[in-house]
C-alpha cells in the first residue's frame, strides 16, 4: 500500500511540476491524425527550436471549440489549418485573423490566397465518388448515385461534421441540372449523411455501404494499401477545398506562427503533402500516385462570398432533407 | 450545550467550515450555476425553442428506451452471474468473477469499438474467418438494440456487484430450515432467496439505469452513424455547432438528463420502501446449492457469455489494429504492425493522453483522499442536520451523469475567475476539478464506513494525554483507516483513468485524455489507430486489476470487490 501511495505521490508531484502546455505553438487542424502528425513533425525537423502541439477535429467542430474558447476569453490556438477558405474568410471579417505577407506566395495562383495575407491555400482537396470494388455498378457521374442500383447503398459526410462536405453541397447546389433537387433524390434513394469523411471511408471500405461522396486522398491512399475501394472524378466535375492556413490575431507567438505558414507553403512543406497523397497547391508540383493528370480534373466553381452568406440557410436546407441534427 | 460534552467532538474549529467550503465549490456552485442558466433560458423564452425542438424529444425518447432495455439486459446477465457464483458450487469462481468485472473497468467507447470490429460486413475477424455478411448489410449494432445490448454488457458487472453484496449476507438457517422441511431447490430459490435478494437487484437496476442515461461513449460510436442521438450525444453535437445560444440550450438538456436520473433513483426508493428484511442468525449462504449434473449446462454457459463479452471483442480489436487498411481481410500475409508503430512512436497524442489520464487519475485520487479523510472525520463526529445536508450534497454530483457536471463546470469556469483573471477553461485544471466533484462520493464511502467502525476511546485516550489534532490524526486515525483509504484511492484511480464523458466536453490542445484520443482517432477514419490504442488501454487495465488481485490478500475484506 505504501509503495502505491508513494508512487502515486511521485506521479502527482511530476504532474504539478509540468505545465499542461509545454509547446510554443498550438495548431488546430482538420487533417487526419497521421497527416497532422507528419506535417508537424516536418516543421519541427526544419525548426528544432519550436514545439508544436496540435488538435484534430472536423472543421465545424474545431471552429465550435475555437468559438467557445474565444467566448471564454481564452483562445488556445495560434494557427488554423482547416478545410476551406470560406470559414477563414468569415474569421477574417470578424477580425480574428492576423495578416502576414508570406514570401512564398509568389509561387501560388492569386486565387488561392487572400490578397491581404490573412490566409493561404496549402493543397487542393476534391470531393468525388468512392465505391467498393465489389459493388455492382461503376458510377461515372453524380447522377448515377440516384439510380435504383444504388438504392440504400449511398453515404456521404454531413456538412455539420465536415467543412469539405459543406462546400461540396454548396458547389453542387449551384450546378444546373443537379442543385438541391439532386440531394433530395439521393435522400429518396435511401442515402444517408452522418459523420465526417473518415466515417464514409470506413463505411465503404467495410462494405456497409457501396457508394459514397468523399475527399479524394482518403480512398486513393487506402487503395494503395490494399483496401477494396476505387475513386472516380465524376463527369459533371468535382468540388474542391484548399485547406488554407491562417494565423489567429490573438496569438502570442506571431513569429513562430509566421515560420509555420512559410513552411507549409515552401517547396519542402508541399513535398510533404505530396508524399501523404494530396494535390499540392504550389505551382509546378507533381501530382501524387494514383491521380489522373491535373488538367483532366474538372473543378466546379464556387463563389466564396455567396457561400459565406448562405452557409446557415444551406445547412438548414441540408438538415431538412437529411433529418440530421 | 451546557454541561453536555459531545463525545469525541474535539475537532479544530476550522475543520467543518473547510469541508463545507469544499462542498460548496465542488457541488453547490456548479449546479447552482447550471440552474441559473437554465432558469435564465426559461425567462428569455429560449426554453420554448429548446422544448419545441423535435431533436430534444427524440433524444429523450432514445435515452429512456435504450436505458430501460440496457438495464433489463444488464439485470439478466448480472443476476445470472451473481446467483451462480455466490450460491452454487460452480468451479472456477475466482476466475469467472475476475473476468466478469473486467468490462466495467474498460472505457465504454473501447467496448463499442471492439464490438463494431467484431460484427458487420467489415469485421476483419469475420473476414478472416470468411463469414462476413454481404455488401450493403447494415452494421447491426448501429441501432437502438445495439446501444442497449452494449449498455447491458457494460453495466452487468454493476448489477453483479450490488446483488452479490446482498447475497453474501443471506441467512443460512432459513435456507436450511426450508431444505429440512423438504422444499425443492427451486422452491427455496423462489420463496426465500429471491425475496431476500430483491433489494440488491433493485439497487443494481437503479445504478445501471442511471449509468445508461449518462453514458456517452457507446451512443457516440454506435448511435451517431445511424442518426440516433441520446441526450449526452445531443449535448456533444450542440457543442460542435457553437452559437451564442449553446450554453442555454445545453443547460436545459442537462436538466432533462438530471430529471431522468433522479426519477430513476426515486423509483428505486419507492421500490425499496417497505422491503426492510432484517434477518437473524448466521449469514453467508455460500454454496447453498449443489449444481450436480446442471454444472455441465451452467459452466459452459457462463464461459460462453464471457467469451462473447470479452474474448471475441478483444480479438476483434487486435485484428482491427493489425489490418493494413480498412476492409482488407486479415491473413498472415496482410498483417501489419503499422498501427502500433504509429501509435507508439509517431503520434504525440498517445504519450500526451497516457500522461494526462494517469496524472489526472492520480491527482484526483490523492486530492480526494486528503479531503475525504478530513471530511469523513468531520461528518462522523458531528451527527447533526448540517452534516447530513453536507453528506447528501456530496452524493448529488456522483448520481448525476458526468456530462451534466461537465456542462456545469464549463458554465462556471468559461469566464475568467474574478480577482485572479485567469481562465481555467481549456486547461487541464477544469478537467481535474470536474473529476474531483464527480468522484468525491466514490472516495468518501469506504472511508466513512471505516470511521464508523473506529472505537472513539482510542482517540479519546490520546486527547486526554494532550495530543493535538494532527498528532491524533497521523498516529491513530490514519493507520486504522489506511486499508479503506487505500481502497478508495484505487477505485477512484481506475474510474478516472477510463473516463470519457466529462473530458469529451472539456478537452483542448494538449489536455486530451485516453478516452478522447481513442474517440478522436476513430472519428478521423483511423480506426486501425483507434484499435491499437484501445488494445494498449485494455492491457493497462488488466495489469492494474492483476496488481489489485495481488494486493487483495493484504487489503481488508470487501476492498477488491470481485473477490470472495
Amino acid at each position: 500500500m505504501k509503495t502505491i501511495v508513494s508512487a502515486a505521490a511521485l506521479l502527482a508531484a511530476s504532474f504539478l511540476a509540468v505545465p499542461a502546455l509545454a509547446a510554443n505553438l498550438v495548431l488546430y487542424t482538420s487533417q487526419p491524425n497521421e497527416d497532422a502528425q507528419a506535417t508537424v513533425d516536418g516543421f519541427m525537423a526544419a525548426n528544432p527550436d519550436i514545439k508544436v502541439d496540435w488538435v484534430r477535429d472536423g472543421t465545424p467542430k474545431i471552429m465550435a471549440k475555437l468559438q467557445a474558447e474565444i467566448q471564454a476569453g481564452n483562445p488556445v490556438a495560434d494557427l488554423l489549418l482547416i478545410a476551406d477558405m470560406v470559414t477563414l474568410e468569415r474569421l477574417k471579417e470578424d477580425g480574428k485573423l492576423l495578416a502576414y505577407k508570406s514570401p512564398e506566395a509568389a509561387q501560388y495562383d492569386a486565387a488561392l490566397y487572400d490578397a491581404d495575407g490573412y490566409y493561404y491555400s496549402t493543397k487542393l482537396i476534391t470531393t468525388g465518388i468512392m465505391y467498393n470494388t465489389s459493388a455492382a455498378m461503376k458510377p461515372a457521374s453524380w447522377k448515377d448515385l440516384t439510380k435504383p442500383e444504388a438504392k440504400g447503398l449511398v453515404t456521404m459526410p454531413s456538412p455539420l461534421a465536415s467543412g469539405a462536405a459543406l462546400i461540396h453541397a454548396q458547389t453542387l447546389a449551384a450546378v444546373p441540372g443537379l442543385g438541391w433537387d439532386f440531394y433530395k433524390s439521393l435522400a429518396e434513394n435511401g442515402a444517408i449523411a452522418a459523420g465526417g469523411n473518415g466515417a464514409v471511408l470506413k463505411s465503404i471500405a467495410s462494405g456497409e455501404k457501396a457508394y459514397g461522396m468523399v475527399v479524394d486522398y482518403l480512398p486513393i491512399r487506402e487503395k494503395a494499401k490494399g483496401a477494396p475501394v476505387e475513386f472516380v472524378f465524376p463527369s459533371e466535375g468535382v468540388s474542391a477545398v484548399t485547406e488554407p492556413v491562417g494565423i489567429l490575431a490573438s496569438t502570442k507567438n506571431a513569429d513562430a506562427a509566421k515560420k509555420f505558414v512559410d513552411y507549409v507553403l515552401s517547396e519542402k512543406g508541399q513535398e510533404g503533402f505530396l508524399k501523404l497523397g494530396y494535390i499540392p497547391a504550389r505551382n509546378g508540383m507533381k501530382l501524387p500516385e494514383g491521380f489522373p493528370a491535373r488538367d483532366t480534373i474538372k473543378v466546379l466553381p464556387i463563389k466564396a462570398a455567396d457561400a459565406l452568406k448562405n452557409t446557415d440557410q444551406d445547412l438548414k436546407t441540408f438538415s431538412g432533407i437529411y433529418g440530421s441534427n | 450545550m451546557h454541561g453536555y460534552v459531545r463525545t469525541g467532538n474535539s475537532q479544530p474549529a476550522w475543520l467543518f467550515p473547510f469541508v463545507v467550503i469544499t462542498v460548496l465549490i465542488l457541488s453547490v456552485l456548479p449546479l447552482a450555476r447550471l440552474a441559473m442558466v437554465g432558469i435564465a433560458a426559461f425567462a428569455n423564452g429560449g426554453v420554448l425553442t429548446v422544448l419545441g425542438d423535435a431533436s430534444l424529444w427524440s433524444a429523450t425518447y432514445y435515452t429512456i428506451v435504450t436505458a430501460i432495455l440496457g438495464t433489463i439486459i444488464s439485470l439478466v446477465i448480472g443476476c445470472l452471474f451473481a446467483f451462480l457464483l455466490t450460491l452454487t458450487d460452480i468451479r472456477g469462481k475466482g476466475l469467472l468473477s475476475f473476468f466478469f468485472v473486467l468490462p466495467m473497468m474498460i472505457p465504454p467507447q473501447v467496448t463499442a469499438l471492439a464490438w463494431v470490429q467484431m460484427s458487420g460486413p467489415s469485421s476483419p475477424l469475420l473476414k478472416a474467418l470468411s463469414i462476413a455478411p454481404p455488401l450493403g448489410s447494415p452494421q447491426p449494432l448501429y441501432s437502438v438494440g445495439g446501444i442497449a445490448l452494449l449498455y447491458g454488457v457494460q453495466h452487468a458487472p454493476l448489477v453483479y456487484l450490488a446483488l452479490r453484496a446482498g447475497l453474501m449476507t443471506l441467512p443460512r438457517d432459513g435456507v436450511e430450515a426450508a431444505r429440512l422441511s423438504g422444499a425443492s431447490s427451486l422452491r427455496v430459490f423462489r420463496d426465500i432467496i429471491l425475496p431476500l435478494s430483491l433489494p440488491g437487484i433493485i439497487a443494481g437496476a437503479a445504478i445501471s439505469f442511471v449509468s445508461c442515461t449518462g453514458n456517452f461513449g457507446i451512443p457516440a460510436i454506435l448511435g451517431i452513424p445511424a442518426s440516433i442521438f441520446t441526450l449526452p450525444t445531443l449535448i456533444f453535437t450542440k457543442f460542435s455547432a457553437f452559437t451564442s445560444r449553446t450554453f442555454g440550450d445545453v443547460a436545459v438538456l442537462s436538466a432533462v438528463i438530471a430529471m431522468i436520473s433522479v426519477a430513476g433513483l426515486m423509483i428505486q426508493d419507492r421500490a425499496l420502501r417497505g422491503r426492510d428484511y432484517r434477518v437473524i442468525g448466521l449469514s453467508g449462504a455460500s454454496a447453498a446449492f449443489e449444481l450436480g449434473a446442471w454444472r455441465f449446462a451452467f459452466t459452459p454457459l457462463l464461459w460462453a457469455i464471457l467469451f462473447f463479452m470479452l474474448a471475441a471483442p478483444f480479438f476483434a480489436l487486435v485484428a482491427g489494429a493489425l489490418v493494413p487498411a480498412y476492409g482488407v481481410p486479415l491473413t498472415f500475409k496482410t498483417m501489419s504492425l503499422h498501427a502500433f508503430q504509429e501509435i507508439l512512436f509517431r503520434q504525440a497524442v498517445t504519450r500526451t493522453a497516457f500522461i494526462n489520464s494517469l496524472s489526472l487519475a492520480a491527482a484526483t485520487a490523492l486530492c480526494l483522499l486528503t479531503v475525504t479523510v478530513l471530511a469523513a472525520y468531520a461528518l462522523t463526529r458531528r451527527r447533526d442536520a448540517a452534516s447530513r445536508i453536507v453528506s447528501s450534497l456530496i452524493e448529488i454530483p456522483y448520481s448525476l451523469p458526468g456530462i451534466v457536471m461537465a456542462v456545469s463546470f464549463i458554465l462556471v469556469l468559461a469566464a475568467p475567475i474574478p480577482f485572479l483573471h485567469i481562465s481555467l477553461y481549456g486547461t487541464i485544471w477544469i478537467i481535474l476539478i470536474a473529476y474531483l466533484s464527480s468522484f468525491f462520493a466514490v472516495s468518501l464511502k469506504p472511508v466513512v464506513s471505516a470511521f464508523h467502525q473506529l472505537d472513539p476511546a482510542l482517540e479519546e485516550a490520546a486527547r486526554l494525554s494532550g495530543a493535538g489534532f494532527f498528532r491524533r490524526l497521523f498516529d491513530i486515525i490514519v493507520p486504522l483507516i489506511a486499508p479503506a483509504a487505500g481502497a478508495s484511492v484505487i477505485l477512484v484511480f481506475l474510474i478516472a483513468c477510463n473516463e470519457l464523458t466529462i473530458s469529451a466536453l472539456l478537452w483542448s490542445a494538449g489536455t486530451q485524455t485516453l478516452g478522447v484520443a481513442i474517440y478522436n482517432l476513430d472519428d478521423s477514419g483511423s480506426s486501425d489507430l483507434a484499435s491499437a490504442l484501445s488494445v494498449l488501454v485494455v492491457l493497462m487495465v488488466v495489469v492494474m486489476m492483476l496488481l489489485l488481485e495481488l494486493l487483495a490478500k493484504r487489503l481488508p475484506k470487501g476492498v477488491v470487490r470481485w473477490r470472495n
